[in-house]
Order: C-alpha cells, then structure tokens, then sequence
C-alpha cells in the first residue's frame, strides 16, 4: 500500500539533511528557551 | 464523568478498531503484517515512533512530575537527538538496508543463531513485562478515577488494542499511531491553553512563583552518578538508552523497517529528534501549570480518590483533622502567592515569597502525612503523582475536553501497547518459531500464528498489568526494566558494525555486559540507572572485542531458516 510516490535518492538525502540541520535549530532554541526560563525565573 | 465526556471515549475507541481493520487492506502476507511491505512514508513512521514512545504514563506521570518536581525530568530527553542522529548514519541503513523482520535477525546474519537467540529473548522478557506496566499505569488511574475494578479498565485498553493489532498488523498499528499522536498533543495543548485562561495570576507571576519553588530549574550541570536527572546524565547515558531504545529494541526498529527507503527511515527517526524536547517540556510545564492552578483553587489532600475513600471510613478523626489544618494552611498559602503576584516592590515581593514558602512546606508536610495514614489503610505505596493531572481533568476542565483528555490517555496507551503487541509477535514468530520450531511452514501459517501471538501477548500483557499495579513510580519502573538490558544488547549492535568482532565475543561480552549491570544493580545502587546503559554498552564492547582476538572468522550463516532473510525486498 504506496500512500504516494517514492522520492528518489538525490532528494530523500537532502531533504535528510535539510531536516538534519532543523533538527539541531530547534533542539538549539528549545534548550535556550529552557535556560532563559530558569534563568529569569529560577533560583 | 459527563456522559458528553464518556461518548468521546466510547466514539474514539470505536473508531481506533474500525479504523484499525480498515487499515488491515494488503497484510495478509508476512511482509505486509510484520513491515507493512515497506510502504509507509517517514512522516506515518516518525510519528509513529514518537507515539510508541509516548505512553500513557507520559500523558499522566510526567505531568504529575512536573507538578510535584518540576521540569529538571526533561534532562532525560538530551540525550535523544544526538541519539537519532548517530543511528541515522550507522544501526539503520544496516538494519533496513538487510532486509530483515527483526533487528536480532541481523545478528545472526553477522555473528551466530546463539548471539540472535539470546538478545531476542531478552527483548520479550523486558518488553513483555514492560507491556503490563504500560497498561497498568493507566489502568490503575482509571480504576481509581471512575471507581470501576482494575480488570476492566485493563480489558478497555487491552481488548481494543489487541483487535486492531491482530487484525491489520504493523500498518494498522502505524495508522492508528499517527491519529494517537494528534490526539495525544492536541490534548495537553487544549490543558495548557485552559490553564491559561483560567489561571488567576499573570503567566509572569505564576512562572515567579513556580520558580521560586525549584520547579523552572530545567539544569542540573553537577556531575553525581547517583542523582538520575541531570544534565550530563542525559547527554552521556540517556544517548546510550536512546541509541538502545531506538536502535536495538524491536518495537522501535519494527517502526522503521516499514519505510520506503533507508533515506526516509532516517527522516522518520529525525521527527521524533525534532520534537522530543520541546514536546517533553510542553508536558512538564503543564504539570507546572498545574501546580500553579492549585495555589488557588483547593486540591484534594489525596489525589487518589480510592485511598481517600479508604482513609476517610478507616481514620475518619484522625483525617478530618489533618484535612482542616490543610484547609487553613492552604488559604495562608493561597493568600501569600497573591500578595507575592501583585506586591508594589521588591521588599514586599519577597516577604510574601517567603511567607509562601514557609506554608507551602507545611503543605507538604500535612501531604506527608496523610499519603503515610493512607499507606497504613490500604497497605499499598500511596504515592500519588499519577493522579493529579487525571483529578485535575476531570473536575477542572470543560465538558467534552475532560473526554478528550481520557481518550488521549487512551490514545497513549493503545499507541504504545500496540507498537509492542505486533513486536513481541514479530521476535516471537521470526526469531524463535520460524527459527528452530518450524523453518518450513507457508507464510499463511506463520501470519495464522503471529495473529495468535499477538493475542497470547496481549493476554499476557493484560495479566503483568493487574500485578504490576502494586508497583512504585510506574514511569521508573518501565525504565528500570529497560536499563537492565538496554546497555548490553546496544553493546552488541556496536560490535557487529566493528569488522574484527566475533560470534563468540558478542554473545560473551553480552553475559559480561549483563553481569557487571546485575552487579551495579544490586550492589551499588547509589549509580543512578541512566548509567547502567553505559556501563553495558561498553562492557560488551570490551569483553566482545577482546575474545574476538585471534579468533576464527564466523561463518556466514544462513540467517534465518524457512523464507530467508530479504525475503521483504
């Protein structure tokens, strides 16, 4: 049961990287967040 | 409950086995039920995978930990995208790429049926118990909540669960996790909007007072190999129980092997890298969110309404009492996060802080105490984590949001239990009854017997589940199960990528690895259990490495008798 076309390769990899690269953005921003929260709130 | 609130319930169970037997369309061969003929696209996958990660002790103990400990548990996710990063270029383009049902199928295809056997048994001894505790945790809040016996509120996860998973296999099972998972975030969304609307302080001043309380302190940087929730213990062990979870554990491999390709494998791994932390955080700060809402709205001493039943018919004075000085204290309390959230300047903010404090201790103090008068009524640990996000649900929010609160609870469960149910099958079938029982059957009879198993299993996880009731923090205690093996069967994988490794090393170093994790365990339980995956990795790795010297190449094997392996590509 296909849902829709597969990719090819050239563009399965660097849509992996592109995810690779926002992955780390938002881990980055979701970490900076925590810290200014207990940063500005903590004790 | 209302009965607005049981129709959502009733309606969304419904619709997870119709939905689930729809979805069965193209299983009716081994490939189709066990990887779904390698169809599905990395976003069913990824999904999937966080939704078999998330289980309903997320949707209610996390939360609860949030309310009663703050956020410092989200430390444990650290060490998950580094993990999903490191698999995506090493353990899965092996697995997939192998064309295997199973991960430990691989290991006989690069070592020997011995080192094959003992890691697949290993995962239905911990993932078969780990089954019971998932449905437990749940099962147990239900029962309580709604006052109905705990064997019936395991058969409404269970039975649902079971149908679905036996009648459409891992493609249903998938499907139905993707519909889960946006139930699941939908859910604690809905909470935390609802919490804002309602809290009666600014965000800021609710965020102050909780902060002041420890519960914002997401960091913990000290280096304590006895402390579980910290900073370096989730970047260097949790990595490690991530690499194993998602690597090595065929409930998430299985995930996974359903993709199109190793590309959109990898892709289906990096949505739960994407989104883990922030998710986690957002259900934690629910928790938070909680506890905040009870500075001013009177929760109950206990949240566990049977305990409370029990000690009110038992210790009737002895509670009343201790429930009237909580009324006053907590007014005190009430009226000193007031001050505290509308004080003119800093003197005043931090005498009524103070003053918050010092009653907020003595609230604790007062909980104390009747969780210890419960403990001695029923007889039973009273811990009550579990049950302030589900009493908080059901007597705060609104008709029909309640309802989509338990149907996320639901959702969680199923989608967890599901994932395991159709991976404690697949190991069950692949690795033992096709292996060595009957290596030639047709594939008709072995998905009639993998249908089988999947009910054996779901039997026997409902079983686990009315005993593992009595257990502690359920959420340690799944975890602990894991940890046990987790690091040694990791150790494993990392020495089939090593060229020089042997048969003989791998299954030596595994009992080594397990051996030295037993002996941490039991002998040195101040090592927090996040380490023992370390320690099991890389023992097996050692121990592997070192017997594998100087000896006789392995012989490549057959790996699987009957349909040999890649009969899904």
């Amino acid at each position: 049961m296909r849902n829709d076309p597969p990719p090819n390769k050239a563009e399965a990899r660097a849509r992996f990287r592109r995810t690779l690269f926002r992955v780390l953005a938002v881990q980055v921003v979701a970490l900076a967040l925590l810290a200014a929260l207990q940063l500005r709130y903590g004790l | 409950m209302h009965w607005v609130n049981w129709v959502i319930v009733v309606v969304y169970v419904l619709y997870v086995v119709v939905d689930g037997i729809r979805k069965s369309k193209g299983t009716d061969s081994l490939a189709g039920f066990f990887v779904a003929n390698k169809s599905l696209s990395w976003w069913v996958v990824g999904l999937s995978v966080m939704a078999t990660q998330l289980s309903a002790i997320t949707m209610i103990g996390t939360p609860g930990q949030g309310a009663t400990d703050g956020i410092r548990f989200v430390q444990f996710y650290f060490g998950l995208p580094i993990a999903m990063v490191i698999l995506g270029v090493t353990l899965v383009p092996f697995l997939h790429g192998s064309g295997v049902f199973t991960a430990y199928e691989y290991l006989e295809k690069r070592f020997d049926s011995k080192t094959r056997s003992l890691t697949a048994f290993l995962f239905l001894l911990s993932r078969g118990m780990s089954a019971g505790t998932i449905i437990a945790a749940p099962g147990v809040v239900l029962s309580a909540i709604f006052g109905i016996p705990l064997v019936w509120a395991v058969a409404l996860i269970g039975i649902p669960t079971v149908i679905y998973t036996m009648v459409g296999g891992v493609q249903a099972v998938a499907w139905a996790d993707v519909k889960q998972m946006v139930l699941i975030v939908f859910a604690m969304l809905a909470i935390m909007a609802v919490l804002l609307i309602q809290m009666p302080v600014a965000p800021d001043d609710a965020l102050r007072i909780a902060g002041a309380t420890g519960r914002l302190q997401a960091f913990d940087f000290s280096f304590d190999l006895s402390e579980t929730y910290t900073f370096w213990g989730g970047i260097i062990g949790g990595t490690f129980l991530m690499l194993s979870y998602f690597g090595t554990d065929q409930s998430q491999v299985q995930r996974y092997l359903t993709a199109r390709s190793v590309d959109e494998a990898r892709s289906s791994l990096l949505v739960s890298a994407y989104w883990k932390i922030p998710l986690q955080a957002l259900i934690l700060l629910v928790g938070v969110g909680v506890f905040m809402y009870y500075q001013f709205v009177r929760p109950p001493l206990l949240f566990n309404p049977a305990h409370e039943e029990a000690v009110v018919d038992a210790r009737s004075d002895a509670y009343g009492a201790l429930q009237e000085r909580y009324d006053e204290v907590f007014t005190l309390r009430s009226a000193a996060a007031l001050e505290a959230a509308d004080a003119p300047d800093q003197a005043t903010e931090s005498a009524a802080m103070q003053e918050f404090l010092d009653r907020e201790a003595e609230i604790q103090g007062i909980r104390t105490e009747a969780l210890a008068m419960a403990e001695e009524v029923t007889g039973r640990d009273s811990r009550d984590v579990n049950y302030i996000i589900p009493r908080f649900a059901l007597s705060e929010l609104p008709i029909g949001l309640a309802g989509i609160f338990i149907a996320g609870v639901l959702a969680a469960a199923m989608s967890s239990i599901s994932s395991e149910l159709n991976s404690l099958a697949t190991t069950s079938i692949i690795d033992f009854y096709r292996r060595w029982v009957r290596p030639d059957a047709t594939d008709a009879h072995y998905l009639l017997v993998s249908k089988g198993a999947t009910v054996f299993w779901g039997l026997f996880a409902c079983i686990v589940a009315t005993y593992a009731a009595t257990l502690g923090s359920l959420i340690e205690v799944v975890n602990r199960f894991g940890s046990f093996f987790y690091g040694s069967i990791l150790g494993v994988f990392l020495l089939a990528m090593i060229p020089g490794a042997r048969g003989r090393g791998a299954f030596f170093g595994l009992i080594a690895g397990m051996s030295l994790v037993a002996y941490f365990t039991f002998q040195v339980p101040s090592v927090a259990f996040l380490w023992h995956n370390v320690i099991g990795a890389v023992t097996v790795v050692a121990v592997g490495l070192l017997l594998s010297m100087g000896g006789e190449p392995d012989d490549a094997s057959p790996a699987s008798g009957g349909a040999a392996a890649g009969t899904v590509d």
